[in-house]
């Protein structure tokens, strides 16, 4: 508290009185009654700085911000020593989520009035939310010695000693903490957390001992009361302290209770000094064993036999897999293919699984062909054949044959013509195939043998986002949102399907509808800020219900949120669009991969997309899908989209472990902003996690085959040693030369190698480019439309428009069910003809 | 398949599955709530590459009348991984955290009128009866049966 109180703050009684009314008419949301009240004051002290912002407060809360804030800065500068008008000063920033502001207005406010348990305790909130952890602790110091006698105040303080990683203190903390305890309750639910968080603790710190002589005595005290958290901990802590049979019994009680959990296995097999991930030959035979085992103890239970798969190899996995595969068949179940196909990346099992599956239909037609009765004969049900010509069809479509995929799906659609599964395949296998309409067609056809299934109607709507039928896409995902939602689009928005987002977000890009698409692209963005807000409240709320283990769970993943790969896809893509933004229309580097709809000549939604929009037939929308400035004017109207996208992109920095897209395009923005150093990091730590991907090695050829003697001579010099590590400058063409055959018939490859050829050579090299570029279309090459698509944009920008068409028209006959390689104009016939099918079912 | 507790990790992944199947959807913060409160009734189902394909909120009850129980928010599992018995594996971990964590005598659901299928499970799988109707409790005017299911600790 300051010594002196200045005159002018002391009010009459008369007015110190009103002063006070005041003060709680703001905090019933008496809002008009209060302006009264403070402009009674006012009249007669109209430079009283409290009164002021009192005023100001309730305007600013009755959504007259702006005269609101500007009243209590007025206020603040008249008292700057009151710890009120700090407060005030706060909460008005607080209201607008910005808690950097928010928190110093509150640390000048207990200059004043230091030991104001409500500032102090928000002010606690406040430095944990922005993560200042050392002030934390200090607040968390002040209210524990103003308040010992409450229990959270003690936990509080331990939690914030340990994120600020002093565990040692933590420990003391709780230590004499729990030495005051008398008298304990049975059933005291709150102690059991903070003994849990004691064992966590020691954990942390490496006492085992301690920690489950802790957790055992108190379990048999009856004082730390989860037995699910005890079940888990101990088992834990018995391996880690070495009592490797008691931990295996543990482990397999765990199993007992949960035969599902790969942790719990992966965990018995670590205290048997085993493990699943890239396990030693030696050790295989051993670990099939206790899987076996674990798969006769749980009939039922499917983890053991598929954890089984993984290890087992040539007779054993074949033995292994017939079972499998055959109870998935008989049982039915749609996700069996996409269960196994991760054994695929082994060529080997996935023969093996090929040849079971085609056996076993080979066998259940010939036995349908002599017997009348099939399944009396072969003993299985008729659904069998069915599932196994599904299994075939994903199987075929993923090995990019789609002719045989498609005979498959037909022939069980023959068999049974009204399951929404078989129609949905036969949609996944042409889109695959690069007939994004027919696949929108059959997604509609399978979505109305069961219009109440949510399921259905969502990949549907996807299927006609993907189709350029945006409209029609909206009106079908409108059937599950809220009727009372200004649109569909507005409901999910508010819901925060992010899929959804990104799904439309990526129709109007494909349309370069770059505004529209960049402003579902921000909706994501700004989703993953409320996510970050949403944490805000759980602290006084977690001390207040003693769940703080869990809320530091919650910390942690707040920490690594902008690392979710929904929020990479949503930052990349936007960041792409921003590079667009700088490139123009004319540059080099303008449309790399945009497809056949991004060659227009002219920048086309941030100069079209006024009242006109001559061939954005979904763009008149009736209702609007994006909210306020759904088509993103503003958004595209940034003098600095090189910076917007660093912005975006620099958030996720250090979060981000599997994702080369993120690299590459960070890279892209560094070359623009000529930030060379920082390209050169972001390509070295994206070659060294993904070393062959197509898209980094592009950029290592195009950073490689750069001048960088004009940088400032130090950087230069890093920057050249990065360079050279990263590949040979004297030699690029080789380099590019070893990469291809490294994929001699790897679409994504060969395009890559296409492009960097075209970065070493140029013009001159555009006979070589070209012939590399037709290699995408050879026999022996795999199946790729995606690939082959982009190709055809490239091709365009090296070779001209003629090369160009004919590349098209080989496109069309290589994969003679794509409609992605038709003319824009039939493009569009197609889209209406789907458009005019959806609307025949309203 | 791999059934296991839920983490804050697998909210959004709990989220999107919901928001695939079923018509009541909840902003993040509403799973936040139940994972910090109730670490551990939540339970997800993630296919082999580590997809959330299925999941179940629960919580207990906060003012209970008639001593501690549980009740499932939300439990739904993606169409294309039915048949699997995912959802009766969920339910069974989530109950059994009821019981041995919160000391829970029973575990209470709502379920459409019409839910032919969740009523079977809820039934006759997993012994559930119900308690009573609730007349139009979802927003689209449908009734909802209320069920029940007691519960024991497990022994350890």
């Amino acid at each position: 508290m300051s010594t002196s109180i200045p005159p002018k703050r002391v009010l009459p009684q008369k007015e110190a009185a009103l002063f006070r009314t005041l003060l709680q008419m703001y905090e019933t949301k008496l809002y008009k009654k209060g302006v009264k009240t403070a402009d009674t004051i006012l009249k007669k002290f109209p430079e009283h700085g409290e009164t002021l912002c009192m005023k100001g407060l309730i305007l600013h809360s009755m959504d007259r911000r702006e005269e609101g804030l500007e009243l209590i800065r007025k206020g603040v500068r008249l008292d700057l020593t009151s710890h009120i008008v700090w407060h005030v000063y706060g909460i008005a920033h607080k209201s607008e989520k910005n808690y950097e502001e928010t928190l110093k207005c509150y640390l000048q406010a207990l200059k004043f009035d230091k030991e104001n348990l409500n500032i102090l305790r928000e002010a606690a909130q406040l430095q944990l939310q922005l993560r200042h952890y050392e002030a934390h602790v200090e607040s968390r110091n002040t209210l524990l010695r103003l308040r010992p006698q409450l229990r959270q105040n003690w936990f509080a303080l331990a939690i914030a000693y340990y994120l600020n990683g002093d565990d040692a203190r933590a420990l003391a903390v709780l230590q004499q903490f729990e030495g005051t305890l008398k008298n304990i309750a049975d059933g005291d639910v709150e102690l059991s957390d903070i003994l849990l968080f004691h064992v966590k603790l020691l954990e942390a710190q490496g006492d085992y001992a301690t920690a489950i002589a802790l957790l055992e005595g108190k379990r048999d005290e009856h004082r730390i009361l989860d037995r699910v958290a005890i079940r888990l901990t101990r088992a834990r802590l018995l391996g880690k302290v070495g009592r490797v049979e008691d931990a295996r019994d543990s482990w397999s009680l765990l199993l007992q209770r949960n035969p599902d959990s790969y942790d719990h296995y992966r965990d018995y097999l670590a205290s048997e000094g085993l493990s699943l991930d890239n396990p030693p030959p030696e050790t295989k035979s051993r670990l099939l064993e206790i899987l076996d085992r674990f798969a006769s103890l749980y009939p039922r239970a499917s983890a053991p036999r598929r954890l089984a798969l993984d290890v087992a190899e040539g007779d054993t996995f074949r033995s292994l897999v017939a079972p499998y595969v055959v109870s998935g068949l008989r049982r039915g179940s749609p996700s069996l293919f996409s269960d196994i196909k991760t054994l695929y990346r082994d060529d080997i099992k996935r023969a093996i699984v090929e040849d079971i599956v085609l056996r076993i239909r080979e066998e259940l037609a010939a036995s349908n062909a002599v017997a009348a009765t099939p399944q009396e004969k072969a003993g299985e049900a008729p659904t069998t054949y069915l599932w196994t010509v599904y299994f075939l069809s994903q199987h075929f479509s993923y090995l990019g044959r789609y002719e045989k995929a498609l005979a498959m799906v037909n022939e069980a659609m023959e068999h049974t013509p009204a399951l929404p599964e078989i129609l949905m395949m036969k949609a996944r296998i042409l889109k695959r195939a690069g007939d994004t309409f027919g696949a929108a067609e059959w997604m509609e056809k399978a979505r109305r043998l069961d219009g109440q299934d949510r399921f259905l109607n969502g990949k549907c709507a996807k299927y006609l986002m993907r189709s350029g039928n945006i409209d029609a896409a909206n009106k079908r995902l409108g059937l599950f949102t809220k009727k009372d939602s200004v649109s569909p689009g507005i409901d999910l928005e508010e819901m925060q399907s992010v899929a959804y987002l990104q799904q439309e977000g990526d129709a109007w890009l494909r349309q370069n509808k770059l505004g529209r698409s960049l402003k579902r692209y921000h909706n994501i963005l700004k989703i993953f800020d409320d996510f970050e807000d949403d944490q805000f409240d759980f602290y006084a709320y977690s001390l207040r219900k003693f769940t703080f283990n869990a809320y530091l769970e919650l910390l942690a993943f707040e920490d690594r949120l902008r690392g979710h790969s929904a929020y990479i896809s949503a930052a990349t893509a936007a960041a792409k669009i921003y590079l667009k933004l700088h490139d123009g229309p004319e540059s080099p580097h303008a449309d790399d991969q945009a497809g056949k709809h991004g060659r227009k000549k002219k920048r086309p939604e941030a100069s079209t997309n006024g009242a006109n929009s001559a061939n954005g037939k979904a763009s008149e929308s009736p209702v609007p899908s994006g909210g306020a400035d759904a088509e993103g004017r503003d958004l595209l109207s940034t003098k600095e989209p090189l910076q917007q996208a660093y912005s975006i992109l620099s958030r996720s920095d250090g979060l981000i472990r599997n994702h080369p897209e993120f690299w590459v395009v960070t890279f892209d923005v560094a070359l623009r902003r000529a930030k060379y150093l920082q390209a050169a990091r972001a390509l070295q730590t994206a070659k060294s996690l993904h070393s062959d991907d197509p898209e980094i090695h592009v950029r290592v050829v195009e950073f490689t085959s750069r001048d960088f003697s004009t940088s400032e001579a130090r950087v230069a010099k890093t920057i050249e040693r990065i360079a050279s590590e990263l590949a040979p400058r004297q030699s690029l063409e080789q380099y590019n030369a070893e990469y291809l055959q490294r994929h001699p018939n790897n679409p994504p490859a060969i395009l890559a190698a296409a492009r960097a050829l075209h970065l070493i050579k140029g013009a001159e090299g555009s006979e070589d480019t070209r012939s590399l570029i037709w290699q995408l279309l050879h026999p022996e090459c795999i199946a790729d439309v995606k690939t082959c698509l982009a190709a055809f944009a490239f091709i365009g920008e090296v070779c001209g428009e003629d090369i160009q068409e004919e590349f098209r028209k080989s496109c069309s006959a290589r994969f003679p069910l794509a409609t992605i390689f038709l003319r824009p104009k039939e493009q569009e016939d197609r889209r209406k003809v789907i458009n005019a099918f959806t609307e025949s079912a309203e | 398949m791999n059934i296991r507790m839920a983490t804050p990790d697998d909210l959004q992944g709990m989220q999107a599955c919901n928001l695939s199947n079923l018509p009541e959807n909840y902003n993040l913060k509403y799973y936040m709530y139940h994972i910090v409160t109730w670490p551990r009734l939540s339970y997800v189902a993630e296919d082999h590459k580590g997809r959330i394909v299925g999941y179940i909120l629960g919580k207990m009850e906060e003012e209970p009348k008639d001593g501690p129980h549980g009740h499932v928010t939300s439990i739904s599992v993606l169409r294309t991984y039915r048949r699997l018995g995912i959802a009766r594996r969920l339910m069974v971990q989530a109950q059994e955290a009821m019981a041995d964590s919160y000391g829970a005598l029973y575990v209470s659901l709502h379920v459409r009128k019409s839910n032919r299928a969740a009523i079977g499970l809820y039934r006759d799988t997993l012994g559930f009866q119900v308690s009573e109707v609730e007349k139009a409790y979802y927003a689209d005017g449908e009734d909802a049966y209320g069920m029940r299911l007691a519960l024991h600790p497990t022994e350890d």
